[in-house]
């Protein structure tokens, strides 16, 4: 296979759970998910966007890791919306434990 | 390369249905996905898991597979036989680009990631589940994910660092050729693990004169020998003698940014945390670094270090250190 060769100059980037809010094409761009999908998600409470109207969504940073989680454990693990959000719960409220725990 | 035994992987038999493989997918799956499991392993695991199950789930696949014979061993030198696959077809074989690839400092892609021994028996193209289809006339590029590790050093400080990245892209004869890229990216200060970084335009290119998608890139951290990394706080371990514990000491603490002293309230117990606010990950909220206390008990050795420990003996007679499991 041809390959090419390119160099660019230093790149400075967004941090995306700080700096940045994505409207839900965006997110579904950067998840390779569709704006259907997103609305699921939303409807479960995985996502909570702000704005009122489906036009008007915009998802803060964190939604980004969040999205990518929920698509990723539902590809491996074969589970359906409901059951990916509560295992997204379940992942929060353990995270939360631990750091009550100190460790 | 070696041989895989994708049965033993998912721990069934060659006679398994599909449904006991299925089954035995879904609950190795379950116990050793990366994002759920705390297993030291549990990503490679996966894995091999995830491979097995690409291959045994898939009824054509799976007797091309079983076709080389239940003879190999897991971990034998193997070439696949010459014609092995005659007269099976796998969909989308040919034309293979694989989604995205990345080297230098980077871990991890989309997609599924095919061992040697797969891609020797199914091709490249036959693991990129999910990748980008080429589509007609104009199209935006896709955005794309990718991972780099930094040190925690990085994060204190900001830091350059220079990634490689393949990708699928059109040449001038239309035809896709692999682009291999490699970009000077800066890590802002204060980054923590699990954020991500979007550099707008650097995705795929598009085609046809479509925009070029995003490149977003996860911020992961090199595990490091003295800090460990939650959020955007910091834990160091600070061992203590056992006099510096009970009488109280000021000790000198490695913080990322150079030593400091810390003040040890006398009384101090194994397990307890010291704050130094504002120590921790730089940024709009600075973490906290904690150091947490550790209690090293010296061996008695010399006739003066054990008769030191018989007058601790004697000076706390009435210390009961396992009280509360005796009545």
């Amino acid at each position: 296979m041809a390959m090419n060769h390119t160099i660019s100059g230093a790149l400075r980037g967004s941090v995306v759970e700080e700096d940045l809010e994505l409207t839900t094409i965006e997110l579904s761009r950067a998840c390779r998910a569709s704006e259907h999908d997103i609305e699921l998600w939303v409807v479960e409470g995985v996502l909570q966007p702000r704005g009122e109207s489906r036009e008007s969504w915009r998802f803060g940073g964190e939604s980004l890791a969040r999205m990518r989680l929920a698509t990723r454990l539902m590809r491996d693990l074969e589970i359906n919306t409901p059951g990916v959000a509560l295992a997204l719960d379940l992942l929060d409220r353990i995270a939360e434990l631990e750091s009550r725990l100190g460790r | 390369m070696k041989y895989k035994d994708y049965y033993e992987t998912l721990g069934v038999p060659r006679s398994a249905t599909q449904d006991d493989i299925k089954q035995a997918y879904r609950k190795l799956a379950r116990k050793y996905h990366p994002d759920v499991s705390k297993m030291a392993d549990a990503e490679s695991r996966f894995k091999e898991i995830n491979e097995a199950n690409e291959v045994l789930k898939d009824p054509e696949k799976r007797a091309a597979y079983d076709q080389m014979g239940s003879n190999w061993k897991a971990g034998q030198e193997f070439q696949p036989p010459p014609n092995w696959d005659a007269g099976f077809e796998f969909r989308g074989r040919e034309g293979g680009a694989s989604p995205f690839g990345a080297g230098g400092g980077f871990a991890g892609q989309e997609g599924f990631d095919a061992s040697d021994f797969f891609e020797s028996l199914f091709g490249r193209r036959g693991a990129a589940a999910g990748g980008g289809t080429r589509r007609r006339g104009s199209a935006a590029g896709e955005d794309h994910h990718a991972k780099v590790l930094i040190d925690l050093e990085d994060s204190y400080r900001g830091a350059e660092r220079t990634i490689t990245l393949r990708a699928p892209a059109e040449g001038p004869d239309g035809r896709l050729v692999m682009q291999e890229r490699t970009l000077d990216v800066h890590i802002p200060k204060g980054i923590r693990p699990g954020q991500h970084l979007r550099l707008a335009g650097q995705g795929n290119a598009g085609l046809g004169g479509g925009r070029a998608g995003d490149l977003y890139l996860e911020i992961g951290f090199n595990p490091h020998p003295l800090f460990r990394v939650e959020g955007a706080d910091v834990t160091v371990d600070l061992p203590l003698a056992p006099w510096e514990a009970a009488l109280g000491a000021t000790v000198d603490v490695p913080t990322p940014e150079g030593t400091v002293q810390l003040t040890v309230p006398k009384g101090s117990a194994a397990g307890r945390k010291l704050r130094l606010k504002g120590r921790g990950l730089p940024g709009k909220n600075p973490g906290d670094l904690y150091a947490l206390l550790q209690v090293v008990v010296p061996k008695a050795e010399t006739d003066a270090e054990r008769a030191a420990y018989e007058n601790l003996a004697k000076a706390f007679a009435n210390f009961r250190p396992r009280a509360h499991s005796q009545r």
